[in-house]
């Protein structure tokens, strides 16, 4: 037990690290126009054990959120999209079940649930957290288009580094 | 206290999310300039349509008294043109008699249409002015009926629909005269008879009120000729008048006060009376 929050600390803060100093800096965009962003720090809080009360994961999430944030400075707007997916998560964690049922101490990962589940789990919530993201940084459905063209460029490649990312740091937990 | 925690123990996580949500957005709106810009600018949006649909519901509340002062003013508006009507007599009459038809608004509480005697209740009595053989127009085009019965709070009209009604008409610049009658039961179209075969006449010519009668002054519109035939060993036109009004659909009348009235009817009836 205390192997797995130890390691999702570490996970948190190294996410978080790669998140404001690598990846904030990444765009890529035609004619001016910034479609690519990178989010991988849901990830962070994505990977929690399955059974993670939402009384610790709400929180954590809005908490991350907050301090990407501060980073990319537009309080609240990470933190929002933060809170909204970690919510989402548990409807979709509820959703994916299996025929016999989570273990207590499963974690939404490659390495226990296979990469099946972990693809639709992981694509899911994340295209939702990229859409709320986008809507709440546009603030405005005016922009319906924009946001669409950023949700799925965004989350294309979100995706992909995410994959690569967990299939180097294979983790227990 | 027991129940509340219960609650919470059950929907804490939903309360959460909703909970830190407001946050966020409360940092998202506050701290944002972009952000803040567009909240502004919607929340303005939405508080003018509110204020726009409250304003559309007290109108309609206020539709009633909007419906009479409108009333007050047609009336006026219809005196003048009647007064207009007179003023461009060759041999003006005094000043006073410019303004010698007053006019009530009213509204109608029962009316009917289809029957062979038609009669119409007005809303308005004895209390309003409203008093007996006088005149009921829908506007300046199109007359209703005449007054028969006056209680204290409600009139009785013949209606123009009416076997009985007789109003004396007029074709408009060709001076000649007829009763209106109704006789071919259609709501929409009434005779005009007593026409003599020698007047020249056309289909489309307008029927005017003659005032010859106290009830209606001079001018006031009543349809258009639509045909016209001499029945024959008669020495006058049957003609038909499509109205202008439509009697099956009226709200609103004036009722036409006029000043002289009484004092015309009591000097002719001392002829008719001298006479026998």
């Amino acid at each position: 037990m205390s192997n797995a929050i130890s390691t999702n600390i570490i996970r948190i803060i190294l996410l978080f690290l790669a998140q404001i100093l690598v990846f904030k800096h990444i765009t890529f965009g035609i004619s001016d126009f910034a479609y690519i962003h990178f989010l991988i720090y849901p990830v962070a809080f994505l990977l929690l054990p399955v059974k993670t009360p939402s009384i610790i994961l709400l929180p954590l999430s809005f908490l991350i959120g907050l301090g990407i944030d501060f980073f990319y400075d537009s309080p609240g707007v990470h933190a929002s999209a933060s809170v909204f997916s970690a919510y989402f998560r548990s409807l979709v964690i509820a959703f994916l079940e299996p025929y016999d049922g989570y273990n207590v101490d499963d974690v939404p990962n490659i390495k226990r649930m296979g990469f099946g589940y972990f693809v639709s789990y992981m694509s899911i919530v994340l295209l939702a957290h990229m859409l709320f993201y986008f809507s709440v940084e546009a603030f405005s459905f005016v922009y319906f288009f924009d946001i669409f063209l950023k949700t799925i460029f965004s989350f294309i490649m979100s995706f992909i580094v995410i994959v690569i990312m967990l299939s180097i740091f294979k983790t227990k937990y | 206290m027991y129940n509340v925690i219960q609650l919470f123990a059950k929907y804490g996580g939903h309360i959460l999310f909703v909970i830190l949500e407001i946050i966020c957005f409360y940092l998202v709106i506050n701290f944002n300039q972009g952000q803040k810009d567009i909240f502004i600018n919607s929340s303005q949006v939405y508080v003018g349509k509110l204020a726009t649909q409250s304003a559309k519901v007290s109108n309609y509340t206020n539709l009633s008294k909007v419906n009479d002062s409108l009333m007050r003013e047609n009336a006026n508006l219809i005196e003048n043109l009647i007064a207009i009507e007179y003023a461009t007599d060759l041999i003006p009459a005094a000043d006073s008699l410019y303004d010698r038809y007053d006019l009530i608004p009213v509204s109608i509480c029962n009316a009917t249409v289809n029957l062979t005697n038609n009669h119409i209740t007005l809303c308005s009595g004895s209390r309003e002015g409203v008093q007996k053989d006088m005149g009921v127009i829908s506007s300046k085009n199109g007359i209703i009926g005449i007054v028969r019965n006056v209680t204290e709070n409600f009139a009785h009209v013949i209606s123009l629909l009416n076997t009985q009604s007789r109003i004396s008409c007029s074709i408009k610049s060709r001076n000649c005269h007829g009763s209106l009658r109704w006789r071919d039961l259609d709501p929409l179209r009434v005779s005009l008879v007593d026409v003599p075969k020698h007047e020249k006449i056309a289909v489309g010519d307008t029927v005017i009120t003659s005032g010859y009668s106290t009830m209606f002054p001079r001018g006031i519109l009543v349809g258009r000729i639509e045909k016209y035939s001499i029945v024959s060993g008669s020495n006058n036109y049957y003609i038909t008048v499509k109205l202008f009004n439509d009697l099956t659909n009226v709200k609103y009348a004036y009722v036409i006060k006029n000043r002289y009235g009484g004092e015309q009817k009591s000097l002719e009836k001392e002829v008719i009376e001298s006479n026998e």
